[in-house]
């Protein structure tokens, strides 16, 4: 058996590895360039403004890697977000005196009932995901602009408790941060180092063999939707409270960058694969590219163009690996 | 305590129109490795399921140490201690070798429900060292080799205690290396006291290995022998059981100038030096086991892939095939291995699907011409004989038999010189059989040059004006009709011996 | 014993053509307009059924394709990034000194190059689904158009473009002849052509169709040009319905699109489907909200019914699987 391990520096490990130091050297790379066109890039100031931004992204990305996992795909955790955010900051103008963890409490349930109908709509009613979320995201948006009447709430209709969610810190550190670490440790642990999280990659690397190993398909698939809501839920209340106002069109389109972090990260589009390690770097790197666009004097118009063809970079290149190492696997194949 | 750890009495099982098993017996000794041949469709296959509980018996016993036992489901089956390792993998290849050893009895901390990885890896590392494997448990599933792939199951199978494995084809798709490494693993677990069925078509894998050996015939049992006591000739015919007395429909044909010709064909990792020409009114039978490359050499020529190298000349002039299309305007039809997958679009009415790979003649400047098409796939229907209502019948209202006459009219709709059959009778029914093969036999006397891929030896026997036996990806024989034999054939097709001499 | 000869004649079996899903969809269709005559006395005259078209049938160009594409079992969802890149183009020519005529062309070109670009990928990378590439094409298309407009408007076009959005010929809107002249060279494209045979056999079985000759690479390649085609022309009526445009026009188009298209009995996977139902259920939802709008039931809840009505149509086909599925669990 020793011939095989010939041509092994090319296989999927080393490419894992070889992806993420990349995209490691991309977003330094990344940040020299910025820092040559403009010194304020690189000051603790901004880095901190930076993080704080992606912090609220990279909670997302974590739902949206296992449901890319399981083989799907959510295109309503913007329309979540955006609903749960201006429920909460409503509830908030009303009862002023509600404690901040309540209104946390409050938007994440309602990410958790929207998520639940999806689940259920994918797995009950095996609905496709790409048509089941695409109508849900317009349900809650439309949600969100009936409940609101289409009227914002403004940072003056915010008690401060609640606007210290975003700005407050604990041990030093800001909250949204804070929480973005709490939940990668979380996330890091289910999927690593629980049955179920490992269940999640089962189902989506072999749905067939799964199911004869007795892994309940629909419950894992119910699941992750779950938990794609409830993060996107608790996402509304942070953006709400970072950004003191609450519209209805709040991160329209932002499931793009969510989808977009993921699949930069290496979570791969066909399932079964992705890495917490994978999806912090995707997210920074959209991060670093939105902080860093107005700051080199780059239109913030150019965002939208530039994600897509980031998205579709990396599909294709990520394709490209792939057939190279199955044809490596065959020529090691001795005939 | 019984002398066998399994043993089967008297087991058939019956599916709709087929008697899979009828009255079988097997007895497995304790810590043998037990063989158990037969040609395809001898009902092996429809035996592993039963002991592994996919299927259920309708009558006959299993007795597991002497115990009647009910093997009600693959689970049941696991808890008895027996496992089953097939030829094709079924695995999670994303996940890491560990992962896929204890999917399904993971090691979990009581309480915290969190996984022991570093018991389940380095578990894992001593089943692997065990088994003499060299890889790490943490490698992806998917980088390992099919050798390394059912090493990795023959863990599986020892972490979950088997005391009976199953091994179904397991040195099908492995190189001789891989095959030897194969060998010595299942010796160590019989001299660990595991008790294997070792399942192939190899008869060196019988002769290294096993202490007995079982043959099934026709879903029947045949017999169990010592393999020290059995000769080979003994075997074949045990296996091929009769000189064939079934009547093939072969008419005489005039063969007539060569039509198709590869030279040095190649695919990397699945096939290589394939030489071999075709002539007008030729039937030429292409065997050898499943997975010997034969199908692939069939999909290269009608250009569902692309060979890496080599040439293929048609009609004199070397030709490049990238598309089944520019192969069937060429003159080149295929009627594939798989019906329901690869030949019929079985939510279609028998009409639609026969004028399918005809759409130009039943229409004028891409316009359908609905009466055309009912005229045509009328007449083609009739001339293969299809039995349903009418050709509004849906495909999937039709017997295996009668689906297949579809497919046939399917390659009558075109102006063809050259056909390749990839298994034409295989589940069907022997009248359509025999209407099927009549139909081929008729297309050769009208000049056509037909490549037969066929695992049925009376078949190929029946049929074939000239033989090439394939193995592992290579032409290990070529053959005349007269000096073809089944010993000669399976002697090609099973053994290494590599002795290519191209015509 | 059963004759097995194939001499039976196509039987015209009258209960199978009742229950039609296309008869559903009529059934519907009439509801929809009682309950719009209902709420407005003014509403049922030929006039006012004829001018609703003109409100809601740009967009109808796009389900035609879209038909096709989700018969392949597959999904576009860049249309509505496509329209706004094209119009914002043409709009951008128009005003660099270009004749109207050759804005228009060039508004065509860009759909249909928009259109290419997603069936070549689609075509060329077969482990990337359908999903994901239109997903990033459609951030692409639209995040050009704002980098060409950024938050501005483009428009000042000639008298004379108001005409496909607003004119009349011999009292019927122009955009819809114009719609049913294209519904029904589709129409026949998709029934009456091998083109359309073939389009069926890949959404059925792409493997078998491939084997049978079928080209499929080269049929879903034309069948997503068509889409980015059509979007284009949904632009041109959108544009000058609307005199100007912006880069965030046609947003949401998609949900609509693949909503009529879903609602018209055309499974999600593949293979079935016919054009009179997707045609019938462009009036559905096109009347639908012409009538929620007479009642002033602003356009956010609007979104909420059509991404209901596409849950509720992708649900009932499988609503009888789930509760078999159900019964035999019990049953066990």
């Amino acid at each position: 058996m020793k011939k095989n391990d010939r041509g092994k520096v090319f296989n999927h490990k080393n490419i894992n590895k070889f992806r993420e130091l990349g995209l490691l050297g991309f977003i330094i790379i990344l940040s020299i360039f910025i820092q040559m066109r403009n010194p304020n890039y690189l000051t603790l100031e901004n880095i901190n403004d930076l993080i704080k931004n992606t912090a609220i992204l990279s909670i997302l990305a974590i739902g949206m890697m296992m449901v890319i996992i399981t083989r799907g795909i959510d295109l309503s955790v913007a329309a979540t977000l955006a609903l749960s955010g201006m429920i909460t900051a409503m509830t908030v103008r009303s009862y002023p005196s509600l404690h901040p963890l309540l209104t946390i409490l409050l938007g994440t349930i309602i990410g958790l009932f929207c998520g639940a109908i999806i689940g259920f709509l994918v797995s009950k009613m095996s609905i496709l995901p790409i048509i089941a979320t695409l109508g849900m995201m317009n349900i809650y948006r439309g949600l969100t602009y009936w409940i609101s009447g289409g009227k914002w709430i403004s940072s003056y209709q915010m008690s401060t408790g609640f606007k210290r969610i975003a700005t407050g810190s604990i041990l030093g550190i800001n909250n949204l941060i804070f929480i973005a670490i709490v939940l990668y440790i979380v996330a890091y642990y289910f999927v690593n180092h629980t049955r179920t999280g490992r269940q999640i990659y089962a189902v989506g690397s072999n749905p067939d063999s799964a199911k004869v190993s007795g892994i309940k398909i629909d419950k894992i698939l119910f699941l992750v939707y779950s938990i794609m809501g409830v993060l996107a839920g608790l996402s509304g209340v942070l953006w709400v409270s970072k950004f003191a106002s609450a519209q209805s069109n709040t991160a329209t389109g932002y499931e793009l960058t969510v989808i977009a972090a993921c699949i930069v990260g290496g979570v791969n589009i066909a399932g079964g694969s992705g890495k917490i390690s994978g999806i912090i770097l995707g997210s920074l790197l959209l991060g670093v590219l939105k902080n860093a666009l107005p700051l080199i004097k780059v239109s913030p118009f150019w965002q939208d163009a530039i994600q897509g063809g980031i998205i579709l970079l990396a599909v294709v290149v990520s394709a490209l690996v792939k057939r190279s190492v199955d044809r490596n696997n065959l020529i090691r194949r001795e005939v | 305590m019984s002398e066998y750890i399994l043993e089967l009495k008297g087991v058939t099982k019956t599916f709709p129109g087929v008697k899979a098993l009828d009255d079988v017996h097997f007895q497995l000794k304790s810590g043998e490795i037990h063989a158990l041949m037969g040609e395809n469709g001898a009902g092996k296959s429809t035996f592993i399921k039963i002991i592994t509980g996919v299927h259920q018996p309708d009558e006959g016993e299993i007795y597991l140490n002497g115990q009647k036992v009910d093997i009600n489901n693959p689970r049941d089956a696991q808890k008895l201690g027996i496992a089953a390792i097939y030829q094709h993998v079924t695995c999670y290849p994303d996940l890491s070798v560990t992962e896929n050893i204890f999917m399904g009895h993971e090691k979990i901390k009581k309480g915290t429900n969190r996984l022991l990885w570093n018991e389940m890896h380095s578990e894992a590392q001593k089943l692997l060292d065990e088994l003499g494997a060299t890889f790490d448990p943490k490698t992806r599933m998917g980088e390992l080799s099919v050798a390394q792939q059912q090493i990795v199951e023959i863990a599986k199978a020892l972490s979950t205690n088997a005391k009976i494995i199953i091994m179904d084809e397991p040195t099908a798709s492995l190189t001789k290396s891989e095959s030897e490494e194969l060998y010595r693993i299942t010796e160590k677990l019989r001299n660990n006291g595991t008790s294997i069925i070792f399942i192939s078509h190899r008869l060196e894998d019988m002769y290294r290995l096993a202490n007995r050996v079982t043959v099934f015939r026709d879903s029947k049992y045949i017999g169990t022998w010592e393999v020290n006591e059995i000769s080979n000739e003994e075997l074949i015919v045990a296996m091929v059981g009769r000189e064939i007395t079934q009547m093939f429909p072969k008419k005489e044909a005039k063969i007539g100038e060569e039509i198709l010709r590869v030279e040095k064909l190649g695919k990397i990792g699945f096939f290589k030096d394939i030489s071999f020409t075709l002539h007008k009114g030729e039937i030429l039978g292409l065997t050898g086991l499943v997975g010997s490359g034969r199908t692939e050499v069939c999909q290269a020529i009608f250009g569902i892939t692309s060979p890496d190298e080599g040439k293929i000349i048609f009609e004199g002039k070397e030709v490049k095939i990238d598309h089944p299309l520019q192969a069937m305007n060429l003159g080149i039809g295929y009627l594939p291995e798989d019906r329901q997958k690869q030949g019929l679009v079985l939510e279609w009415s028998i009409e639609k699907n026969i004028t399918l790979p005809a759409l130009d003649k039943v229409s004028h400047k891409g316009w359908l011409d609905k009466e055309k098409e009912v005229e045509i796939a009328q007449a083609l229907a009739k001339k293969v004989n299809v039995k349903a209502k009418s050709i509004y019948d849906l495909a999937n209202s039709l017997s295996g038999g009668n689906q297949q006459k579809v497919v046939v009219a399917k390659l009558l709709t075109a102006d063809l010189k050259v056909i390749i059959v990839d298994e034409p009778t295989k589940g069907v029914d022997v009248g359509a059989k025999s209407a099927i093969l009549e139909i081929m036999s008729d297309l050769a006397s009208q000049g056509y040059g037909i490549i037969m891929v066929s695992s049925e030896m009376p078949e190929v026997l029946g049929m074939s004006d000239r033989i090439i036996v394939m193995r592992e990806g290579r032409i290990t024989a070529q053959l005349s009709r007269e000096e073809a034999s089944q010993e000669i054939i399976l002697e090609a097709a099973m053994t290494k011996k590599r002795s290519v001499n191209t015509a | 014993m059963e004759n097995t000869d194939l001499t039976a004649e196509k039987n015209f079996d009258l209960k199978s053509f009742f229950f039609q899903w296309e008869w559903v969809l009529v059934l519907i269709l009439i509801i929809v307009n009682f309950i719009n005559t209902y709420l407005s006395p003014y509403y049922l005259n030929t006039y006012t059924l004829l001018d609703a078209t003109m409100t809601f049938l740009d967009k109808a160009f796009i389900v035609l394709p879209m038909t096709f594409v989700i018969i392949f079992g597959d999904i576009d969802i860049s249309v509505g990034s496509t329209v706004a890149l094209s119009s914002v183009v043409m709009a951008v020519a128009y005003n660099l000194g270009m004749p109207m005529s050759l804005a228009i062309i060039i508004c065509l070109l860009v759909g249909t190059v928009c259109g290419m670009i997603n069936g070549l990928l689609i075509v060329k990378f077969k482990e990337l689904s359908a999903v994901i590439v239109t997903l990033s094409t459609m951030t692409l298309y639209r995040g050009i158009a704002y980098t060409i407009l950024e938050d501005q408007a483009a428009g000042g076009f000639p008298e004379w473009f108001t005409f496909p959005g607003w004119g009349y010929v011999k009292g019927i809107p122009f955009i819809l002849i114009v719609f049913t002249i294209f519904a029904i060279i589709f129409a026949l494209l998709l029934h009456r052509t091998t083109f359309g045979r073939q389009v069926y056999a890949i959404g059925n079985n792409a493997v078998a169709s491939r084997y049978s000759g079928v080209q499929v690479n080269k049929i879903k390649f034309i069948v997503f040009t068509l889409a980015g085609f059509m979007s284009a022309i949904a632009a041109l009526f959108l544009t000058s319905r609307m005199g100007s445009t912006r880069p965030n026009v046609a947003l949401g188009y998609e949900l609509d699109v693949i909503a009529m298209v879903v609602l018209g009995g055309v499974s999600t996977s593949g293979g079935k489907g016919r054009i009179i139902g997707t045609i019938l259920s462009i009036f559905i939802v096109g009347y639908l909200r012409y009538g929620l709008g007479l009642i002033n039931v602003p356009a956010q809840v609007i979104l909420i019914i059509i991404g209901l009505l596409l849950i509720f149509a992708v649900m009932v086909p499988n609503l009888e699987k789930y509760f078999k599925r159900k019964k035999t669990k019990k049953a066990f």
